[in-house]
Protein backbone atom coordinates (compact mmCIF):
# COMPACT_ATOMS: atom_id res chain seq x y z
CA UNK A 1 0.00 0.00 0.00
CA UNK A 2 0.97 3.75 0.16
CA UNK A 3 3.52 5.35 2.44
CA UNK A 4 0.58 7.20 3.45
CA UNK A 5 -1.57 4.24 4.66
CA UNK A 6 1.56 2.91 6.03
CA UNK A 7 2.49 5.60 8.20
CA UNK A 8 -1.15 6.61 9.31
CA UNK A 9 -1.57 2.52 9.74
CA UNK A 10 1.66 2.87 11.83
CA UNK A 11 0.80 6.03 14.33
CA UNK A 12 -2.91 4.40 14.73
CA UNK A 13 -1.85 0.50 16.01
CA UNK A 14 -0.70 1.42 19.21
CA UNK A 15 -3.31 3.41 20.14
CA UNK A 16 -6.24 0.70 18.68
CA UNK A 17 -4.16 -1.54 20.63
CA UNK A 18 -4.35 0.65 23.88
CA UNK A 19 -7.84 1.15 23.55
CA UNK A 20 -8.59 -2.35 22.57
CA UNK A 21 -6.71 -3.27 25.99
CA UNK A 22 -8.67 -0.68 28.13
CA UNK A 23 -12.36 -1.89 26.42
CA UNK A 24 -11.29 -5.84 27.73
CA UNK A 25 -10.29 -4.63 30.84
CA UNK A 26 -13.03 -2.18 31.53
CA UNK A 27 -15.28 -4.42 30.33
CA UNK A 28 -17.27 -4.99 33.52
CA UNK A 29 -17.57 -1.64 34.91
CA UNK A 30 -18.52 0.62 31.41
CA UNK A 31 -20.13 -0.41 28.02
CA UNK A 32 -17.89 -2.90 26.41
CA UNK A 33 -16.66 -5.94 27.01
CA UNK A 34 -14.52 -9.31 25.83
CA UNK A 35 -16.37 -9.27 22.23
CA UNK A 36 -15.96 -5.28 21.41
CA UNK A 37 -12.81 -5.54 23.04
CA UNK A 38 -11.67 -8.40 20.77
CA UNK A 39 -12.94 -6.89 17.34
CA UNK A 40 -10.90 -4.03 18.32
CA UNK A 41 -7.54 -5.51 18.69
CA UNK A 42 -8.37 -7.75 15.38
CA UNK A 43 -9.08 -5.08 13.42
CA UNK A 44 -5.90 -3.03 14.63
CA UNK A 45 -3.94 -6.65 13.42
CA UNK A 46 -5.92 -6.54 10.49
CA UNK A 47 -4.96 -3.03 9.27
CA UNK A 48 -1.56 -3.86 10.42
CA UNK A 49 -1.37 -6.91 7.68
CA UNK A 50 -3.74 -5.25 5.30
CA UNK A 51 -1.42 -1.89 5.23
CA UNK A 52 1.82 -4.11 5.23
CA UNK A 53 2.60 -7.04 2.88
CA UNK A 54 1.53 -10.16 4.83
CA UNK A 55 5.10 -10.97 5.25
CA UNK A 56 6.27 -8.35 7.35
CA UNK A 57 3.90 -8.97 9.48
CA UNK A 58 4.51 -12.63 9.81
CA UNK A 59 7.87 -12.47 10.38
CA UNK A 60 7.28 -11.53 14.45
CA UNK A 61 3.49 -13.13 14.34
CA UNK A 62 3.53 -16.71 13.17
CA UNK A 63 0.29 -18.78 12.41
CA UNK A 64 1.67 -21.52 15.43
CA UNK A 65 1.82 -18.23 17.74
CA UNK A 66 -1.55 -17.03 17.27
CA UNK A 67 -3.17 -20.09 17.11
CA UNK A 68 -1.30 -21.36 20.89
CA UNK A 69 -2.82 -18.00 22.09
CA UNK A 70 -6.09 -18.89 20.78
CA UNK A 71 -6.17 -22.50 22.02
CA UNK A 72 -4.61 -20.94 25.49
CA UNK A 73 -7.48 -18.94 25.63
CA UNK A 74 -10.16 -21.05 25.27
CA UNK A 75 -8.55 -23.56 27.46
CA UNK A 76 -8.76 -20.41 30.43
CA UNK A 77 -12.31 -19.22 29.35
CA UNK A 78 -13.59 -22.91 29.60
CA UNK A 79 -11.88 -23.49 32.90
CA UNK A 80 -13.60 -19.75 34.05
CA UNK A 81 -17.02 -20.35 32.18
CA UNK A 82 -17.30 -24.09 33.66
CA UNK A 83 -16.33 -23.35 37.67
CA UNK A 84 -17.92 -25.15 40.59
CA UNK A 85 -16.20 -22.99 42.72
CA UNK A 86 -18.41 -20.49 44.49
CA UNK A 87 -15.52 -19.93 47.15
CA UNK A 88 -12.96 -18.43 44.73
CA UNK A 89 -16.09 -16.01 43.13
CA UNK A 90 -16.69 -15.26 47.24
CA UNK A 91 -12.98 -14.92 48.03
CA UNK A 92 -12.67 -12.63 44.68
CA UNK A 93 -15.16 -10.08 45.11
CA UNK A 94 -14.87 -9.73 49.18
CA UNK A 95 -13.60 -6.33 49.93
CA UNK A 96 -14.60 -4.70 46.33
CA UNK A 97 -16.78 -2.39 46.36
CA UNK A 98 -19.07 -2.20 43.03
CA UNK A 99 -17.02 0.63 40.59
CA UNK A 100 -13.10 -0.60 41.64
CA UNK A 101 -11.30 -2.36 38.25
CA UNK A 102 -10.99 -5.94 40.00
CA UNK A 103 -14.98 -5.99 41.48
CA UNK A 104 -16.22 -8.65 38.84
CA UNK A 105 -15.26 -11.38 40.24
CA UNK A 106 -14.65 -14.02 37.51
CA UNK A 107 -15.71 -11.73 34.79
CA UNK A 108 -13.21 -9.18 34.36
CA UNK A 109 -10.56 -12.90 33.43
CA UNK A 110 -13.42 -13.97 31.32
CA UNK A 111 -13.54 -10.56 29.54
CA UNK A 112 -9.50 -10.96 28.21
CA UNK A 113 -9.98 -14.78 27.61
CA UNK A 114 -13.12 -13.97 25.54
CA UNK A 115 -11.20 -11.00 23.69
CA UNK A 116 -8.09 -12.68 23.28
CA UNK A 117 -10.32 -15.55 21.76
CA UNK A 118 -12.34 -12.98 19.14
CA UNK A 119 -8.87 -11.19 18.34
CA UNK A 120 -7.31 -14.58 17.25
CA UNK A 121 -9.90 -15.69 15.16
CA UNK A 122 -10.13 -12.16 13.42
CA UNK A 123 -6.45 -12.24 13.02
CA UNK A 124 -6.73 -16.02 11.32
CA UNK A 125 -9.26 -14.68 9.24
CA UNK A 126 -7.84 -11.99 7.84
CA UNK A 127 -4.42 -14.15 7.52
CA UNK A 128 -6.61 -16.97 5.59
CA UNK A 129 -7.87 -14.48 3.51
CA UNK A 130 -4.97 -12.02 2.04
CA UNK A 131 -2.55 -13.09 0.08
CA UNK A 132 0.83 -12.28 -0.43
CA UNK B 1 -41.01 -43.59 9.98
CA UNK B 2 -43.71 -41.04 9.08
CA UNK B 3 -45.05 -41.78 12.36
CA UNK B 4 -42.21 -40.52 14.04
CA UNK B 5 -42.36 -37.75 12.00
CA UNK B 6 -45.84 -36.85 12.56
CA UNK B 7 -44.99 -37.06 16.70
CA UNK B 8 -42.31 -34.88 16.53
CA UNK B 9 -43.60 -32.22 14.37
CA UNK B 10 -47.07 -32.49 17.05
CA UNK B 11 -44.68 -32.07 19.64
CA UNK B 12 -42.92 -29.69 17.78
CA UNK B 13 -46.35 -27.36 17.13
CA UNK B 14 -47.37 -28.07 20.91
CA UNK B 15 -43.93 -26.48 21.85
CA UNK B 16 -44.55 -23.61 19.52
CA UNK B 17 -47.65 -23.10 20.64
CA UNK B 18 -46.64 -23.07 24.61
CA UNK B 19 -44.15 -20.77 23.52
CA UNK B 20 -46.42 -18.48 22.16
CA UNK B 21 -49.21 -18.48 24.22
CA UNK B 22 -47.88 -18.60 27.77
CA UNK B 23 -45.76 -15.84 28.58
CA UNK B 24 -47.07 -12.71 26.22
CA UNK B 25 -44.88 -11.34 24.10
CA UNK B 26 -43.54 -8.05 25.30
CA UNK B 27 -44.70 -8.68 28.40
CA UNK B 28 -42.00 -8.82 31.12
CA UNK B 29 -43.18 -9.17 34.31
CA UNK B 30 -44.34 -12.68 33.75
CA UNK B 31 -40.55 -13.25 33.84
CA UNK B 32 -39.31 -13.77 37.52
CA UNK B 33 -35.84 -14.22 36.39
CA UNK B 34 -35.53 -10.24 34.40
CA UNK B 35 -36.49 -8.70 37.92
CA UNK B 36 -33.63 -10.86 39.35
CA UNK B 37 -31.12 -10.07 37.40
CA UNK B 38 -31.94 -6.26 37.39
CA UNK B 39 -31.83 -5.94 41.19
CA UNK B 40 -29.42 -8.77 42.20
CA UNK B 41 -26.74 -8.87 39.25
CA UNK B 42 -24.83 -6.13 40.35
CA UNK B 43 -24.19 -7.38 44.14
CA UNK B 44 -24.24 -10.74 42.87
CA UNK B 45 -21.39 -10.35 39.95
CA UNK B 46 -19.69 -7.24 41.40
CA UNK B 47 -19.79 -6.06 37.99
CA UNK B 48 -21.69 -2.47 37.10
CA UNK B 49 -22.40 -3.50 33.78
CA UNK B 50 -25.46 -5.48 33.24
CA UNK B 51 -25.39 -6.80 30.45
CA UNK B 52 -21.17 -7.80 30.88
CA UNK B 53 -23.20 -9.96 34.11
CA UNK B 54 -25.29 -11.41 32.19
CA UNK B 55 -23.47 -12.68 29.29
CA UNK B 56 -20.20 -13.52 30.91
CA UNK B 57 -21.71 -14.58 34.43
CA UNK B 58 -25.71 -15.57 34.38
CA UNK B 59 -25.54 -17.17 31.15
CA UNK B 60 -21.93 -18.04 30.78
CA UNK B 61 -22.58 -21.39 29.17
CA UNK B 62 -24.26 -19.62 26.01
CA UNK B 63 -21.26 -17.54 25.70
CA UNK B 64 -19.06 -20.86 25.81
CA UNK B 65 -21.48 -22.02 23.08
CA UNK B 66 -20.46 -18.66 21.08
CA UNK B 67 -16.35 -18.85 21.22
CA UNK B 68 -16.67 -22.34 20.46
CA UNK B 69 -18.35 -21.49 17.06
CA UNK B 70 -15.53 -18.43 16.80
CA UNK B 71 -13.05 -21.16 17.57
CA UNK B 72 -14.73 -23.52 14.93
CA UNK B 73 -14.57 -21.07 12.53
CA UNK B 74 -11.17 -20.39 13.06
CA UNK B 75 -10.12 -24.07 12.95
CA UNK B 76 -11.85 -24.50 9.50
CA UNK B 77 -10.08 -21.30 7.80
CA UNK B 78 -7.14 -23.15 8.85
CA UNK B 79 -7.71 -26.30 7.74
CA UNK B 80 -9.61 -25.33 4.62
CA UNK B 81 -7.34 -22.42 3.54
CA UNK B 82 -4.17 -24.57 4.75
CA UNK B 83 -2.33 -21.65 5.85
CA UNK B 84 -0.62 -21.91 9.25
CA UNK B 85 -0.28 -25.83 8.01
CA UNK B 86 3.21 -25.27 6.55
CA UNK B 87 5.44 -23.64 9.09
CA UNK B 88 8.27 -22.16 7.85
CA UNK B 89 6.51 -18.91 5.96
CA UNK B 90 8.27 -16.66 8.25
CA UNK B 91 11.28 -18.27 6.78
CA UNK B 92 10.83 -16.91 3.55
CA UNK B 93 11.03 -13.38 4.59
Amino acid sequence: MDTIIRSISRLLFPLMLLFGIYVALHGHLTPGGGFPAGAILGTAFAMLVISYTKKDVEYRLTHNKIIAVKSAAAIILLIIIIRMSYFIRDWLLQGQTLFSLWSGGFTPFANIAGSLMVMTAVMIIVYGVVRE
Amino acid sequence: MKIIAGVLLLLFGIFMAAVVIDPQFGVWENRDVTAYYLEQGAFETGSSNIVNAIVWDFRGYDTMGEETVLFTAAIGIVLIMGVGLHGHNHKKH
